[in-house]
């Protein structure tokens, strides 16, 4: 079955604006998947390792500035800016998690949520190189030619085939993650850090590695939020609110599952934006609603229950 | 030389001396035993020998080389394996992913891992659980995992605490035999046990421990003759 759904399912993404019409409709998938990339970074680390983040905005935020950064000053175009602004996010990750790798469990969690804070004063009072609470602006994007034919960055459709792309590369690193030793040693930690560290794993270098690979993942989607939106301020790309809706994403899509976090990102993302047209006032209302219908029906999330239906437990 | 030497270990938890002065020797091929009454001391120098806590005062030496400061997963790497007292396995994995986990030390691809748990598993007699979950063995099977997976790390010296803890008596046999099985294929063994009972006629030396302090260091036949180490199991009596 898998021979014939993946295949299929990765047509229907890169087909997908030639079938559904109207920049709305584009624009909703570019955030689903946008969602995704977010999701499976979340998942990385607080799927795989069980190590809670409430602060995985940092990550997108620095994502967003370097790609940002590097344009506005440097005239480094966003292609090359989005990968880097992952790789930065990536680095940032390796202090962050040394020292908050100290903690375990609960301390931990609070401890990314002091250092998102942190990351979002720095942002909004470094005026010299972020702009501070003014933000920054993307008038233009640079002239690409594709094939022949000068892309139309007033169109989404470009935008939607680069969070494909990248939404693809993390649903497939995750996919590698679960078959490599990081991905069994982020199990052994998930399970009993104190075992994982009796059998000869270095906990906190593995819980590193998994928190640099997820931060490279939300550290481009914060680059392509920034080129997409065009316009990124510290309480935008650095809010809480951004870490908490991963968390959401990812756990309602299904915690340590390669697909997931889609499935997250599809139902949330779909539903949030629907509760917003049915009910302009109080949508969150509803949202909150189904959060909490899913967690307490589906704790292991929507495809986590799917799998254990279809009895392919892994 | 001995394999494992312990030297005026000392332990302070803020003002109370749960480890003081404590040395002793493991010679290789050894089955050491651990004994003393609750609260003496037992799981605490053991947490100090495997590096889980680290040492006021004293030295753990390992083939001569000073162990003390390094991390758990350091002292692994180094050769000496551990199992808990209460068990820690990974419970919604399998059995046999538990023990290949461990495999993954000395044996990086996972092909070599797995063959060299499913080896472990057979031994411990664990082999046609292999594909259960952890979370759902006896807890006399959990105790084997435990071994096992310390097993899979190929060790020098293995730590054992309390592995009879929770057993009946019939369960106590079979892991009596499968310790001495491990010691006689070359795996210097420290039992650390509250019972005294359960290792007298496996282990080779017996180490008593009391309020911190060793009180006795002998052969297990000395060792229960002794009337200090009788005063700390029963009291002295009243006069």
């Amino acid at each position: 079955m898998k021979k014939v759904v993946i295949p299929l399912a990765i047509i229907l993404l890169f087909t997908a604006p030639w079938i559904v019409s109207g920049p709305f409709f584009v624009h909703l998938m570019i955030m689903v998947l946008m969602w995704t990339v977010l999701g499976a970074s979340w998942n990385i680390l607080g799927g795989f390792t069980g190590q809670v983040s409430f602060g995985h905005s940092t990550f997108l935020g620095a994502g967003a500035y370097t790609t940002m950064i590097l344009y506005l000053k440097l005239g480094v175009a966003p292609w090359y800016g989005i990968p880097i602004g992952g790789l930065v996010a990536a680095l940032i990750a390796l202090p962050i998690g040394f020292i908050c790798f100290r903690l375990r469990g609960p301390y931990f969690a609070l401890s990314t949520l002091a250092v998102a804070e942190i990351i979002r004063l720095v942002a909004l009072n470094w005026e010299s190189l972020t702009n501070g609470p003014v933000g920054l602006l993307i008038t233009t994007l640079p002239e690409v030619t594709f094939w022949g034919r000068s892309i139309d960055w007033e169109s989404k459709t470009p935008f939607y085939y680069i969070i494909a792309v990248i939404a693809l590369g993390a649903i497939v690193a995750t996919y590698i993650m679960s078959r490599t030793r990081l991905g069994a040693y982020s199990l052994a930690i998930r399970e009993d850090i104190d075992s994982a560290e009796a059998i000869g794993i270095n906990t906190v270098q593995a819980r590193v590695a998994a928190l640099s690979l997820s931060a490279f993942f939300a550290g481009v989607a914060g680059g392509f939020y920034a080129m997409y939106l065009r316009y990124i301020d510290p309480d935008a790309v650095f809010s809480i609110a951004l870490s908490v809706e991963m968390v959401f994403i990812a756990v309602v899509g299904g915690l340590t599952t390669v697909a997931g976090p889609l499935i997250g990102a599809i139902v949330l993302v779909t539903f949030g934006e629907t509760f917003r047209e049915l009910f302009l006032v109080g949508h969150l209302i509803f949202y909150g609603l189904m959060m909490m219908i899913v967690i307490r029906y589906l704790p292991e999330g929507i495809w986590g229950k799917l799998r254990l239906w279809f009895g392919t437990r892994s | 030389m001995a394999l494992l030497t312990v030297k005026g270990l000392t332990k302070f938890f803020g003002g109370l001396r749960a480890v003081h002065d404590l040395s002793f020797e493991v010679q290789p091929g050894e089955i050491l035993g651990l004994i003393g009454p609750n609260g003496a001391g037992k799981t605490t120098a053991f947490n100090l020998i495997a590096g889980f806590i680290h040492p006021t005062r004293g030295q753990v030496l390992l083939d001569g080389e000073n162990i003390v400061g390094m991390k758990p997963y350091a002292v692994t790497r180094k050769g000496i394996a551990r199992t808990f007292q209460i068990v820690k396995p990974f419970r919604k994995l399998s059995v046999l992913e538990n023990v290949t986990l461990a495999a993954f030390l000395r044996f990086p691809a996972r092909r070599n891992a797995e063959s060299e748990a499913q080896r472990v598993l057979e031994r411990v007699g664990l082999g046609s659980k292999k594909l259960a979950l952890a979370a759902d063995l006896t807890l006399s099977e959990q105790k084997r995992l435990e071994i096992a997976r310390a097993l899979a790390t190929r060790p020098k010296l293995l730590l054992l605490d309390e592995p009879m803890g929770g057993l009946n008596a019939t369960e106590m046999g079979q892991a009596s035999t499968l310790v001495v099985d491990i010691c006689k294929g070359g795996v210097t063994i420290i039992w650390v046990e509250h019972v005294l009972k359960a290792i007298m006629n496996s282990s080779h030396r017996v180490v008593v421990i009391n309020q911190g302090e060793k009180i006795a260091d002998a052969a297990p036949e000395q060792v229960v003759e002794n009337p200090s180490v009788i005063a700390a199991y029963l009291g002295t009596k009243a006069k």
